[in-house]
């Protein structure tokens, strides 16, 4: 869908501006699990963000580790020094980290968005094996260590649907179990960070084991189910605001499709009555009388306005419909600003306006066909909305890298109230109307489809009576094909 | 004078037209469907065919039959075809001499419907070498 540029009007009143907008990135298909999954840059984002908390839990097991070496410092706040174990979770988790990195950012490179779900269960799964070690190390009674299961439940919740948030869930239940249950049975020998654990002798009673066990896993599953009916109902929501715009970008290529077929629909018959019209003039069908030939003459003009209409509703339409993009090329803006201004001269002189040209090399990036189009829109109106006798004058030329130009006229300007809506498709003052009543009220529409499309700046300036100038400020050739790379 | 085929879906343009052209002393014959077109073809080799791009069953039915011409076994390589059209889906802002390359727009020249009569006849002829003439004004025949 097209974003409407910004139009912004200054505090005085006689210009208006059109502001390129950023284009408006079409929604990624959904992929991963369940119809709810996030989508797969938001996935990828997950990835990193995940590698970089595990560096700062890292680094505190790491200082504590650290801490344990120096003589005292551990002791002194009744804890058990040395505490080697801190230093060796925090090893295995930098040389896990430093894989996943490595991992997520070839995933990124690749766009290989079908292992960004093993790649966060992978990492999951590894966090909660070496949180089960510092769980053992800390004690699992007498800390709160073991509430950092919880951070894998939510993040579960967030990044899975719901059973494989359950299964994490359930893995982290199993294996704070499996801890206490090893210790019970003198598999593993029980530990603690305190020098004096009161845990050290409450464990050794199945009842207190068995409570704090169902405690926590009851607590875990709590905590579970709530954060997964709330990830759910905000993935719902998610899910049905990307279907809405999806609906929204097929609806707009629709009427695009539709406006391309109803234009060229029209512009055939009117192709056939122009071509009979000419017949009929040229005396195919035998002599007319003076009435009769100002008759067709006038079905003929009218037949070349309504094409002309036809035409520009189809340009409009063309582009708006984003799933054409011309090719860009690199343009000296003078070249094509030089054929415009001939391509106008003829109509220029049959209303005895002179163009005149002051035309330097500036280099653009764009596609030609629409930048012609904008040029052609905004020198055909200067030279139509001229007087007679009036100038058109054209220039262009670089200032600060970037390329300019500006068109003036002394024609019939344009009126403080109409200035902000000039832009508007069909709409037209009542002065642009009374001087010339054949235009189809589309040409501005037009440029400003253009100006938006290759972020060109236009600042459109008029006083009634007096005259237009429109000024075109083009994005530097570098940035312009950058914003089609993004576009 | 030269034979000319105009294969257009729009009787009404396509014998309006070919009046012109047969007045600027060419034989023109005029096809409304492609597969006549191409039956025609095979009887008598055209020295220039005037082409339509849309046809109702096909958008780019006009694209189809230029590259059937140019294909390499086609007997059509080097009939020249001028087309015609009124919109086209594959360059929607109109066609510029850019576009005519040997697969996109397999074609000698174009132009865009509506189309001023005298200039159809103008490009004809210059396609054709200077082979056929002006379309004389029927007034001037008369006086």
């Amino acid at each position: 869908m097209t974003q409407a540029p910004h139009i912004s009007t200054a505090g005085v009143d006689d210009w208006v501006e059109l502001s390129p907008g950023e284009p408006q990135a079409a929604p990624r298909p959904l992929r991963g699990e369940g119809t709810f999954a996030l989508s797969e840059p938001m996935q990828l984002g997950y990835l990193a963000w995940l590698c970089h908390c595990r560096w700062i839990v890292t680094g505190i097991l790491a200082a504590y580790g650290l801490a344990g070496r120096v003589e005292g410092v551990l002791g002194r706040l009744g804890l058990v020094e040395p505490a080697d174990w801190a230093l060796a979770c925090a090893g295995i988790l930098a040389v896990l980290n430093v894989g996943f990195l490595a991992h997520a950012r070839r995933l990124r490179r690749r766009e290989d968005y079908n292992q960004i779900v093993p790649a966060l269960w992978l990492q999951i799964i590894c966090d909660m094996l070496v949180l089960t070690g510092v769980v053992h190390f800390a004690g699992p009674l007498t800390t709160y260590i073991p509430f950092a299961y919880l951070f894998h439940v939510v993040l579960a919740c967030i990044f899975f649907a719901m059973p494989s948030s359950l299964l994490v869930t359930l893995l982290a239940c199993l294996l704070y179990a499996s801890l206490l249950a090893a210790e019970d049975q003198g598999l593993l020998e029980p530990r603690s960070l305190y020098q004096a654990d009161l845990g050290l002798h409450i464990r050794r009673r199945p009842a207190v084991l068995l409570g704090n066990a169902l405690s926590a896993i009851s607590v875990w599953l709590v905590v579970w189910y709530m954060a997964m009916h709330l990830s759910d109902k905000v993935r719902r929501r998610d899910a049905e605001l990307a279907g809405t715009n999806r609906c929204l970008l097929q609806a707009q290529r629709e009427k695009t499709r539709h406006m391309l077929r109803t234009a060229h629909e029209l512009k055939s018959p009117l192709a056939t009555i122009h071509a009979n019209v000419q017949l009929l003039l040229k005396g195919y069908g035998g002599p007319l009388t003076p009435h009769g030939r100002d008759v067709v003459q006038r079905i003929a003009r009218r037949c070349r306005s309504l094409s002309l209409e036809v035409q520009e509703m189809l340009q409009l339409a063309n582009l708006r419909n984003d799933s054409q993009r011309p090719d860009v090329a690199r343009l000296d803006l003078a070249d094509v600003l030089g054929a415009c201004v001939r391509q106008v001269r003829e109509a220029g002189s049959e209303r005895s306006v002179r163009v005149d040209e002051d035309l330097a090399q500036a280099w653009i990036v764009a596609p030609e066909d629409h930048v012609k189009m904008l040029l052609m829109n905004l020198l055909s109106n200067a030279v139509v909305y001229s007087h007679p006798g009036g100038t058109v004058r054209v220039w262009c030329g670089t200032d600060g890298g970037r390329a300019r130009a500006r068109i003036e006229d002394d024609g019939i300007g344009i009126s403080r109230e109409h200035l902000e809506r000039v832009f508007e498709e069909y709409y037209r003052t009542p002065q642009a109307v009374e001087h010339n009543k054949q235009s189809s009220g589309l040409g501005l529409a037009i440029v400003r489809e253009v100006a938006h499309a290759w972020g060109i700046r236009v600042r459109l300036s008029s006083r009634p009576g007096e005259g237009t100038r429109v000024e075109l400020l083009f994005p530097p050739p570098d940035g312009a094909a950058q914003a089609q790379g993004d576009a | 004078m030269a034979y000319l085929m105009i294969v257009d879906d729009d009787a009404d343009f396509a014998e309006a037209a070919a009046e012109v052209l047969a007045h600027a002393g060419h034989e023109v014959e005029v096809r409304t469907d492609i597969d006549q077109a191409l039956a025609s073809m095979e009887k008598r080799r055209p020295d220039l065919v005037v082409l339509d791009v849309m046809f109702p069953h096909d958008d780019a039915a006009g694209f189809g039959l230029a590259r059937r011409m140019r294909s390499e076994d086609s007997p059509f390589r080097d009939v020249r075809i001028l087309m015609l059209t009124a919109i086209n889906q594959r360059f929607p802002l109109g066609f510029s001499v850019n576009d005519i390359q040997s697969y996109w727009l397999p074609v000698s020249d174009f132009l865009e419907k509506p189309v001023d009569l005298d200039a159809l006849v103008e490009r004809v002829n210059t396609l054709l070498g200077g082979g056929g003439q002006r379309a004389q004004d029927p007034r001037e025949q008369r006086a």
